[in-house]
């Protein structure tokens, strides 16, 4: 006890360090499994949305690449021919495939 | 009984003399007014494309006494454009439930898990529940401000994509089932997920267009789904602004279309009902539908009729029916701020038809 307290007095800096890692540790392990999954959103979105925004509501190319633009940046790739949408950001990549005149547009693995 | 007989002929004279859209609306274009030009203007400001600021109307459509007085689109939307209802999704996945609940599918008390099996977890949650958006289930919905909590994202793109509805089963209890409204898009992914067990695996593909889209001549309608094939009822259905005034048509006339009584009155009674939740709340829940009255008093919206109710989504989308004014009214958006206003816009549209005269 009297050595711990003594640490603490010795290096009181390092002390509020090692806290405040212990705290961040413990706030990651908490929302490990929403911050794996974040980062996914970016890319998710654009995919999602950028499909049905052209073959569902057949809006044209230059407004759904504005509609779904956010203040991350995001690439898009169009598959035309199979009208599959493959996006990325923060890292990842998603796509998603137009599935039929009333199933719209649908992401699909592989699930990033 | 000569009296009773004249009252019937009454009856049915004045229901033959409703107006109703075959493949076309009926067309019956409102005068030009000052009143019709402060709603344009308001509804139709120059259209701000770079920061997206201000109101955005993508489309705007009256529908009253069953005929078409005014359209307009923006934007790259037209008349053939199935756009997207975001949260509208929710009451018009309530109105394919109205038909369901009319053939016996299902009670209003009945347990969803009767329906849905995962929902074993929560015996205790019913069909009434979700459709007040009161399961009790500890969903976070916000879309833009909390994205790393935000349940109806991780939903529709990341951890819950592939079973939505089981995603949403997996949420912990935060409050008894029935007592608390919290707006929960997994409340109404639910609903989705158990009008399979209603209706079976074999209808439930169809059901929408078979029991709803059909009937009502709605042709343009699209509603993406899961991977499992379960419909985004919280989200993703599309239609032309002409297609879902017409489910505004059938709510303004108490489920009735044409010579058919699609939705049994006690649903839509159910519908428009406030529900009354323990904890409180700005907004005037019903069932699925958002009301201008609640348990206690008025609603949201001063200067429409208190019978105004409306289906309202993301980004500005609302269909919005007067039935004291014989008015539904369709709006689509793409709002990317908080400018836009129901009220002031109920307001302008009631100042635009009233002068047209009786109705």
């Amino acid at each position: 006890m009297t050595a711990q307290k003594s640490f603490i007095r010795r290096r009181p800096l390092s002390s509020l360090g090692i806290l405040i890692l212990l705290v961040l540790l413990a706030l990651i392990w908490t929302w490990r499994v929403q911050l794996q999954a974040f980062p996914t959103i970016i890319s998710a979105y654009t995919a999602k949305e950028y499909c049905s925004c052209r073959y569902v509501m057949n809006n044209p190319v230059d407004y759904c690449q504005s509609y779904v633009k956010q203040w991350l940046p995001s690439t898009l790739t169009e598959g035309l021919s199979e009208k599959r949408i493959t996006a990325t950001g923060m890292g990842r990549e998603s796509s998603a495939q137009w599935q039929g005149l009333r199933q719209g547009c649908r992401l699909v693995s592989p699930a990033s | 009984m000569s009296r009773l007989l004249f009252l019937l002929l009454l009856l049915t004279c004045s229901a033959g003399a409703q107006t109703w859209p075959d493949e076309q609306w009926p067309v019956h274009k409102l005068t030009p007014s000052p009143a019709l030009k402060d709603l344009e203007t308001y509804a139709f400001p120059p259209r701000d494309e770079q920061e997206r600021k201000g109101v955005r109307t993508d489309a705007l459509l009256i529908i009253r006494d069953g005929e078409l007085v005014y359209e307009r689109y923006a934007g790259v939307t037209t008349a053939q454009t199935p756009h997207l209802t975001w949260s509208i999704s929710k009451s018009i996945l309530a109105t394919v439930l109205g038909v369901a609940f009319g053939e016996g599918r299902f009670k209003l008390a009945d347990p969803v898990a009767s329906f849905y099996a995962p929902f074993n977890a929560h015996p205790d949650i019913r069909v009434q529940d979700l459709l007040h958006w009161a399961s009790g289930l500890d969903w976070q919905e916000d879309y833009e401000y909390a994205p790393l909590d935000s349940s109806v994202v991780a939903m529709l793109y990341t951890r819950g994509r592939t079973d939505m509805a089981r995603f949403t089963a997996e949420h912990p209890v935060a409050s008894a089932p029935g007592t608390s409204y919290r707006y929960s898009s997994g409340d109404s992914t639910v609903l989705a997920a158990a009008l399979r067990g209603m209706v079976g695996e074999a209808a439930y593909a169809d059901y929408p267009w078979t029991a709803l889209f059909d009937p009502l001549g709605i042709k343009s309608a699209v509603w993406e789904t899961d991977a499992t094939g379960t419909f985004v009822g919280s989200s993703y259905a599309y239609m032309t602004a002409r297609d879902l005034a017409r489910i505004g048509l059938l709510m303004e006339r108490r489920g009735q279309w044409q010579d058919r009584q699609l939705l049994p009155t006690q649903w839509v009674d159910f519908n428009l009902t406030p529900f009354k939740s323990q904890t409180p709340t700005s907004e005037a829940p019903g069932g699925h539908w958002w009301l201008n009255k609640t348990a206690d008093g008025p609603g949201p919206w001063p200067d429409a009729p208190p019978d105004t109710f409306a289906g309202l989504g993301h980004w500005g989308q609302a269909l919005y029916v007067i039935p004291s004014a014989g008015l539904v009214i369709v709006r689509y958006a793409d709002d990317r701020d908080g400018t836009y206003d129901h009220d002031q816009l109920l307001k302008l549209t009631l100042k635009a038809v009233a002068g047209e005269g009786v109705k």
